[in-house]
């Protein structure tokens, strides 16, 4: 039996690299170290795999036909894709796979209920990816990943609960991985913003503060119940459901105490950005 | 509340996606759009849209708002360094209706 030892969720968003100074001196600390935290903490944690669950900005596949969660599968997974580079400004990075243990995984989630779906391609990488394994250096680590890509934002997307039962599954087929392998859980996403809507350039801090501190008490079935799809659209549509990725990384984990390490409201990142950690 | 009057058969969707995804697609474009466009099955009032940087109309029609920030880069460019790039604050004008002709 595998050991989760790590598990956290960090928001992402273009300006966390693009034009990061852009915010002020305050926020611009609070969230480097923040992730810098994140990066110490993967490090320390020795990991064999780190699972990053990361919603798809309709990168990858037409609208027409949109899959809820796609496994990378292959042995090396690059970014950013070109497409963002000028956006993103961070450096081309390479990570190496673990097919094998990607195999694994996705062969017990068959038959889970969900629409799994496995990529042997390269996947196409924006901030989803790109940001957190910039900011945490995880992409220096030379650490192997397992990128799991989910449906956020083209309807039907999979809600909270579908997400964290999805969680619960892929946490049950990381433990049945070979017995001491130290497996990491990172939800990337959130938190409020609507991308290309018509609160583009604004950020419901309320909401976001909320549930950074519902996070906290850790009551799953409470978060569950409040934290809702429908919660989260209305604190910004298409975006702010970004946060599914949290859940999934929550259900993989299952009750835990959660610290929040940081959160920033900033426009000009036209995101809220946030960061938790799990003690497991 | 979720995406309002989404319909994912709108060509507007794949012509944004294929932009993203292909280099020589997007350098043609700067060349010639409208022997791109001729490439879609864009309704008339997609293409037309889309000519005139109207993108509440294509927003009400059902284009996905995250796609309507995309196409803004395309059609206005990606300034970097920028934290409300002409591009986000067109696309935002329009749909507020603050760009439109009095």
């Amino acid at each position: 039996m595998a050991d989760i030892v790590f598990a956290a969720a960090v928001s992402h968003a273009p300006g966390l690299t693009g034009w990061f100074d852009k915010a002020d001196e305050e926020s611009q600390r609070n969230v480097r170290e923040a992730y810098a935290t994140v990066g110490s903490d993967i490090r320390d944690a020795n990991l064999d795999l780190l699972v990053i669950i990361a919603n798809d900005h309709l990168a990858n596949f037409p609208v027409t036909d949109y899959p809820d969660f796609v496994f990378g599968m292959i042995d090396e997974h690059s970014g950013p894709d070109t497409w963002f580079k000028p956006w993103l400004a961070v450096e081309d990075y390479s990570m190496p796979g673990r097919p094998d243990l990607a195999e694994a995984v996705y062969g017990h989630l068959q038959g889970a209920g969900a629409n799994v779906v496995r990529w042997d391609e390269p996947l196409r990488f924006d901030d989803n990816i790109s940001v957190p394994v910039t900011l945490t250096g995880f992409k220096d680590m030379g650490v192997a990943v397992l990128p799991v890509i989910q449906n956020c934002t083209v309807p039907p997307v999979p809600d909270e609960r579908a997400s964290y039962k999805l969680g619960e599954q892929l946490g049950e087929a990381l433990r049945a991985l070979p017995d001491g392998l130290r497996i990491g859980v990172l939800g990337s996403g959130g938190l409020s913003h609507e991308p290309g809507g018509k609160r583009y350039l604004a950020i419901d801090g309320d909401f976001d503060r909320w549930f950074l501190d519902l996070l906290a008490e850790g009551d799953h079935d409470k978060v569950l119940r409040e934290a809702t799809f429908e919660r989260m659209e209305e604190a910004g549509i298409g975006g702010t459901a970004e946060l599914l990725s949290w859940l999934v990384a929550m259900g993989s984990i299952g009750e835990r105490p959660c610290e929040v390490l940081t959160y920033a409201e900033v426009p000009e990142w036209r995101c809220g950005v946030g960061a938790v950690r799990w003690t497991v | 509340m979720a995406i309002e009057n989404f319909n994912r058969e709108l060509a507007t969707h794949d012509f944004v996606q294929q932009m993203k995804w292909n280099v020589e697609l997007r350098q043609r474009f700067e060349q010639d759009p409208g022997a791109v466009l001729d490439q879609f099955e864009l309704l008339p009032q997609e293409r037309t849209a889309i000519e005139e940087r109207d993108f509440k109309a294509l927003y009400d029609i059902g284009v996905h708002p995250y796609l309507l920030s995309q196409l803004a880069r395309l059609l206005y460019g990606t300034v970097e360094g920028a934290g409300s790039s002409e591009a986000s604050l067109a696309l935002v004008r329009s749909l507020l209706g603050e760009d439109a002709p009095s």
